[in-house]
């Protein structure tokens, strides 16, 4: 076995193991797919109740944005329920294979155990691909075709977006076992990430200071990038900077997981902690 | 080397106790200065009551707790030091029916830990089937976890614990939860692994497994070893005295307690089975059992406890472990 085959075949198991697991609670699937349509209903809903005959008008004026107000919207809670759901797969990972008894057996295996988050971060860009067709594809396609070309770029952009995603999970993971509070901590985050990222409005509307915490956070840049990807292929070359600040939380953010998992990992060696609810 | 060597080994645990905001730490030791070690072709058996420090060993030495001090050798690798290379070389089963995943089948749950173990597809499949044919789940590899009965659960954990072949095999509750038939396999199967030079620790609850099985058995209590030798030489220490297991109805430990009273007895220790009724069973070590007998049975029936029967045994593990701590394995 070859060192190469030595990484790549725990890792290749791990990402079929969890595959395997999400195709076998198929209604965990429909539910993140039909959220983006509710979601954007009930805000498309709530936009025409305010605004009524203008309420068009005025998003365009308010967000800069000329695509249609549906496709704008799908494209914020398509990836707004990427990131809530790799934050539940990646972030409560190891607490849920620490409650099922699974999490020691993984530790016992002469692998580096990080790889297990990284199978796990794998295995999402499944769904989420899933979730980029079944969502943002259809919507565009359906109703604002001339933004197919740009369809490319924007799941290119997801892609990059993930890496960055996958490290704030691998964060989210180390801390969850930490405070043994999986769905307090991660809900509550994943309702500021909406707030932050902008899925159903331009974070333009947000106060200034709101606004840098946001540029900080990958989901707001992916789904500026998206929007204007599908909107214009060729905007997204002004979008450069945001790009390069994407690529840089790419590096940043998996690093400071690592970094989080390290220490979650010394101190239950330490105390104990793994088999402890 | 041996495949296994422990040697002074000690871990102690910061536990806070209180209520939220008022916590306060405090430590407690779980193992003071372990030593033995495991050969090739060996089954050690580690008996010790609940707590006692068995758990913290096996963990240690798998690699899932880090020791506070001492030194922990798996096939030559240090278990702190080269981890990853001790725990190629370690099979481990540990307590329970939840260290599978019961959304994959008994195969895939397999082939899952085969991979992780750097194991060669082909030859993990070759493996999987036969060991799935030992231990009578080759019909049901392809039926979903969660559809297993516990016994089935563990003798997939078992055949899990074994998979990747290695020199040496640790076992926590090995036949817990099984039906005669399956305990009886496992069994065979372990003494099978100790014919072909497999170095084997076992922990169990059951004193005739352990006897049966263990080429050497070491006691352990609060976090120390106190005996260390073969079963037969343990029982031989005990030997010169006669125990004497009488079961009741209405066992009143104070009644019990006054047995201690009776010229020539030793030990006294008794369990409770059947709570509403207070029906179990009085342990008695006596050198002079049966010229003790009608001391006892006057204490006891005088203090209201129904004898249902008495009877001179032949002394197991659980009476050494009685004489050497006063207690019985599962206070």
């Amino acid at each position: 076995m070859t060192r190469l085959e030595y990484t790549l075949d725990p890792l290749r198991a791990i990402f079929k193991k969890e595959v395997r697991r999400l195709i076998r609670y198929p209604g965990e699937m429909v539910f993140v797919f039909l959220i983006p349509y509710f979601l954007t209903g009930l805000v498309m809903a709530m936009g025409i109740s305010v605004g009524g005959a203008s309420a068009f008008g005025n998003f365009a004026a308010q967000t800069g944005s000329s695509l249609n107000p549906f496709v704008f919207l799908m494209i914020g809670t398509g990836v707004w329920m990427v990131s809530w759901v790799i934050m539940e797969g990646i972030g409560t990972l190891l607490r849920e294979e620490q409650m099922k008894g699974t999490l020691e057996q993984n530790f016992l295996a002469p692998i580096n155990r990080f790889l297990l988050l990284v199978g796990t971060a794998l295995s999402q860009i499944v769904i989420t691909s899933l979730l980029f067709v079944g969502v943002v594809a259809v919507s565009v396609l359906l109703l604002a075709p001339q933004g197919a070309l740009g369809l490319l770029v924007a799941f290119g952009i997801l892609m990059i977006g993930l890496i960055p995603l996958f490290g704030i999970g691998f964060v989210f993971a180390a801390l969850v076992v930490r405070f043994k509070e999986p769905y307090a901590f991660t809900q509550t985050m994943n309702v500021l990430f909406g707030v932050l990222a902008g899925a159903f409005y331009n974070v333009t509307v947000l106060p200034s200071w709101v606004r840098v915490v946001s540029a900080a956070i990958p989901q707001s840049i992916v789904i500026q990038d998206m929007r204007l990807a599908v909107e214009s292929v060729g905007s997204i070359v002004g979008a450069f900077g945001s790009l390069i600040a994407l690529l840089t939380m790419g590096l940043v953010y998996p690093v400071l997981g690592y970094y989080f998992f390290k220490q979650f990992e010394r101190r239950a060696k330490i105390s104990g902690d793994l088999s402890k609810f | 080397m041996d495949p296994i060597e422990v040697r002074s080994l000690f871990k102690s645990f910061t536990v806070k106790e209180g209520p939220v905001f008022r916590k306060t730490s405090k430590t407690v030791s779980a193992l003071e200065g372990v030593s033995f070690e495991v050969k090739k072709g060996e089954i050690f058996g580690l008996l010790g009551p609940n707590g006692a420090g068995k758990t913290t060993t096996i963990k240690t030495i798998c690699t899932l707790i880090q020791p506070s001090s001492g030194e922990v050798y798996v096939n030559g690798h240090d278990v702190v030091k080269d981890s990853q290379r001790a725990r190629q070389d370690l099979g481990v089963m540990l307590t329970g029916d939840r260290t599978l995943y019961w959304k994959l089948t008994g195969r895939e749950n397999l082939e899952y830990f085969a991979a992780l173990y750097h194991m060669d597809r082909a030859e993990a499949k070759e493996r999987i089937h036969s060991l799935l044919k030992l231990v009578g789940l080759e019909e049901r590899q392809d039926t979903l976890v969660e559809n297993y009965s516990t016994g089935m659960r563990m003798r997939l954990s078992f055949v899990k614990g074994i998979l990747h072949n290695p020199p040496v095999v640790l076992l926590d509750e090995p036949t817990m939860s099984l039906d005669p038939q399956s305990a009886r396999l496992i069994r065979e199967i372990i003494q099978d692994l100790r014919r072909d030079g497999h170095a084997i620790l076992l922990t169990t609850h059951y004193m005739e497994e352990a006897d049966q099985l263990s080429d050497r058995v070491a006691v352990i209590d609060h976090g120390k070893i106190i005996a260390l030798a073969p079963p037969r030489e343990l029982k031989e220490t005990v030997m010169k005295s006669e125990v004497i297991e009488i079961e009741a109805q209405n066992i009143d430990p104070q009644i019990v307690e006054k047995l201690k009273g009776i010229a020539n007895i030793s030990e006294v220790v008794s369990s409770i089975e059947d709570a509403s009724s207070l029906r179990g069973l009085i342990k008695v070590h006596s050198t002079d059992g049966k010229n003790a007998i009608p001391d006892m049975l006057g204490v006891l029936v005088k203090g209201g406890v129904e004898v249902s029967n008495l009877k001179i045994a032949t002394p197991t593990l659980e009476d050494v472990f009685i004489s050497l701590t006063g207690r019985a394995l599962r206070d």
